[in-house]
């Protein structure tokens, strides 16, 4: 649910409960504060009556003046009259209609006799004023709800727009595009304190970031110097004459691990390479040719094993990527296909617009395909392969957004790249 | 043949040192950015051997001055840095080859050599080892005079071992060379290659220069 939206639910909700509250508060105030206005007028008149009994020593004559009426009436003796304010409902004749009225009624003793005295006035026009502002709090209460929604709409969403163009930024942000973040200026606190965090946050990463790849080279220079030192001495050692078998037969399997170690790392630089996006600039690549170049490249090493390939390419099939990737992507799934064959043993390559299909002969695994994919993760343990040949091909998959299957079926081991 | 080895690890730079010495190219060192300045300016090389990371300053602002001063050494990048950008960036700067670290000395050899045939023998682009001769422009092989067909793989096999005569030269370097470094596992089928090389070239009349050394590799020589 939107922020707006659930703002604007609770806001509405809220708002209509509280007016209609207070609006119920304000009808019994008011109503409270007429009926006690039209109470003092009753006392008033009581005043009034009592003054002229007083000097009359008489009662005044019962009138209907104004829509107030005045009534006497001779109590029987034992009679006690009760001092009381009540609203009752009459019939008028007039208006043809049921009226309410305030009605005040008290004792007077004149002459040793009790009467009673009911002196009333008309509630109508009490009645028609709290309706009238009763009317008009609801047009208010309406009036104010449809102003809020429309105002909420509005100035909301404009009130909003920095922090919609913060999060389109952080959406788009990404580290190797080298970009710094755009924020746009804003004059609320918040937003632009969101807007620093983010700033301080992205250059923070950016540091990390560079800081990492520059491990990562530094790693490479400082370890591939010692070996370098290492394999040209070794080589060197090679040259010399007096050697025995004992020193021949060291000095090769240091050669060996020496070349072995250096692969490993370029190896593994290479991933870290492609996992921290340093391959960036895509451009339409022919990968037709670029197939085709790989198996000529690789052409006598098959031959020394006899292998056939039999190859069905498609004409001029382009792809986006990287061009490094790309080469470094086919020449994988090429040696693989070779590294892993037997002799005599087949490769079958399929190109079309939309996937690349190779399958090779091959021993049968044990493992599971899905697992040839980890790093290190060879088909045969003792096998001097690395074991990350096919992670690299995965990882470039991943990045290029290309989905990847390997399979297993009798003793040809299918791998499927399917472009998007 | 003068070699310029500016390079700041002194074991990496002996072992060039020495193995080119053995090509009998005369060799001269620079451990740092002050020193390999210094020298450039003084005398003329026929290659320059560049790392890019060095103490006091980039191997690159080395080629740029090379650049600017008009010089015509040729210059190989030997870097610890294997990134595309280097490369294209040393290349771009008008380097002649990249050399990763680590790289085998027989390499680094070829690629000299290669690197000193094109700027010195501008229009005489022959090699000449006994009765073979090798037309590095063309590609053409003669035994005797006569041309010998060579796959291209066996021609830049020939080419290697000639540019490395009379040095051990292990199975791996050869590997490495004819098919880069993707290559990785078991490499005895270098054997086949040098087997169908050595036959071609008896056949027309050469002598077996090929000898396999014991447990390392092989080796070019007359003896």
């Amino acid at each position: 649910m939107k922020l707006l939206t659930k703002y604007n639910r609770i806001n509405i909700v809220v708002t209509t409960i509280a007016l209609l509250v207070s609006g119920v508060c304000y009808y019994f105030f008011i109503h409270y504060q007429l009926i006690n206005r039209l109470d003092k007028d009753l006392v008033i008149e009581q005043l009034e009556i009592t003054d002229f009994i007083r000097l009359n020593d008489n009662l005044p004559k019962a009138s209907v003046y104004k829509d107030q009426m005045t009534s006497f009436e001779l109590m029987a003796p034992g009679n006690t009259v009760e001092r009381a304010f009540t609203s009752r409902d009459f019939f008028s004749k007039e208006d043809n209609d049921w009226q309410t009225r305030r009605e005040f009624v008290y004792p007077v003793h004149l002459n040793g006799r009790v009467y009673k005295v009911k002196i009333s006035k008309s509630q109508q026009e009490t009645d028609e004023l709290i309706q009238s502002i009763l009317l008009i709090t609801l047009t208010v209460v309406v009036g104010l709800l449809i102003v809020l929604f429309i105002v909420n709409r509005l100035l909301l969403n404009k009130l909003w727009r920095p922090f919609n163009t913060t999060l389109r930024q952080l959406k788009d942000f990404n580290l190797a595009g080298k970009k710094d973040l755009q924020l746009e200026k804003t004059e609320i606190n918040e937003f632009a304190d969101l807007n620093n965090a983010v700033n301080i946050m992205g250059s923070r990463v950016m540091q990390d970031y560079e800081a990492l790849k520059s491990f990562t080279e530094n790693a490479s220079h400082e370890i591939q110097t010692p070996l370098a030192i290492i394999q040209s001495k070794l080589e060197l050692l090679m040259q010399s004459d007096a050697l025995q078998e004992e020193q021949v037969s060291s000095i090769q399997s240091m050669h060996n691990a020496c070349i072995r170690l250096s692969k490993l790392n370029q190896s593994l630089i290479l991933l870290t390479k492609i996992d921290n996006h340093q391959f960036q600039a895509k451009e339409r690549i022919n990968i037709t040719g670029l197939i085709q170049h790989q198996l000529d490249i690789y052409e006598e090493l098959m031959a020394v094993k006899q292998i056939t390939v039999i190859s069905n390419i498609a004409d001029d099939c382009y792809i986006k990527m990287n061009e490094a990737m790309a080469e470094i992507l086919f020449s994988n799934l090429v040696t693989n296909a070779i590294k892993h064959n037997i002799e005599k043993g087949k490769i079958e390559i399929k190109l079309t617009m939309h996937q690349l299909v190779i399958c090779n002969t091959g021993p049968y695994l044990n493992t599971d395909p899905a697992e040839l994919f980890e790093r290190f993760k060879k088909g045969n343990q003792h096998s001097s392969s690395l074991g990350l040949g096919l992670s690299i091909v995965k990882k470039i998959c991943d990045q290029n957004n290309f989905s990847i299957d390997y399979q297993l079926r009798e003793h040809l081991h299918i791998l499927t790249i399917h472009f998007n | 043949m003068k070699i310029l080895i500016i390079e700041d690890e002194k074991g990496l730079s002996d072992s060039m040192v020495t193995y080119l010495k053995g090509e009998s190219y005369v060799c001269e060192t620079a451990y740092d950015y002050a020193a390999a300045l210094n020298k450039i300016e003084r005398y003329n090389y026929d290659c320059i051997l560049l790392d890019i990371m060095l103490p006091g300053g980039s191997g690159l602002q080395i080629l740029k001055e090379l650049k600017a001063n008009n010089k015509l050494d040729g210059v190989l990048i030997i870097s610890a840095k294997n990134s595309l950008d280097d490369k294209v960036a040393g290349l771009k700067l008008g380097a002649d080859d990249y050399l990763a670290k680590p790289f085998h000395l027989s390499e680094l050899s070829a690629r000299v050599a290669a690197i000193i045939r094109r700027r010195n023998f501008e229009g005489n682009d022959r090699i000449q080892f006994n009765e073979i001769t090798i037309e590095t422009l063309a590609k053409v092989i003669m035994v005797q005079g006569e041309p010998l067909e060579l796959t291209r793989k066996e021609y830049e096999l020939l080419l290697y071992f000639v540019s490395n005569k009379g040095r051990v030269i292990s199975k791996d370097a050869i590997a490495e060379h004819l098919w880069g470094d993707e290559l990785q596992g078991n490499i005895d089928f270098i054997y086949t290659h040098i087997k169908n090389l050595r036959k071609k070239l008896t056949e027309a009349g050469a002598e077996d220069y090929i000898k396999s050394v014991y447990g390392m590799g092989y080796k070019f020589s007359q003896q």
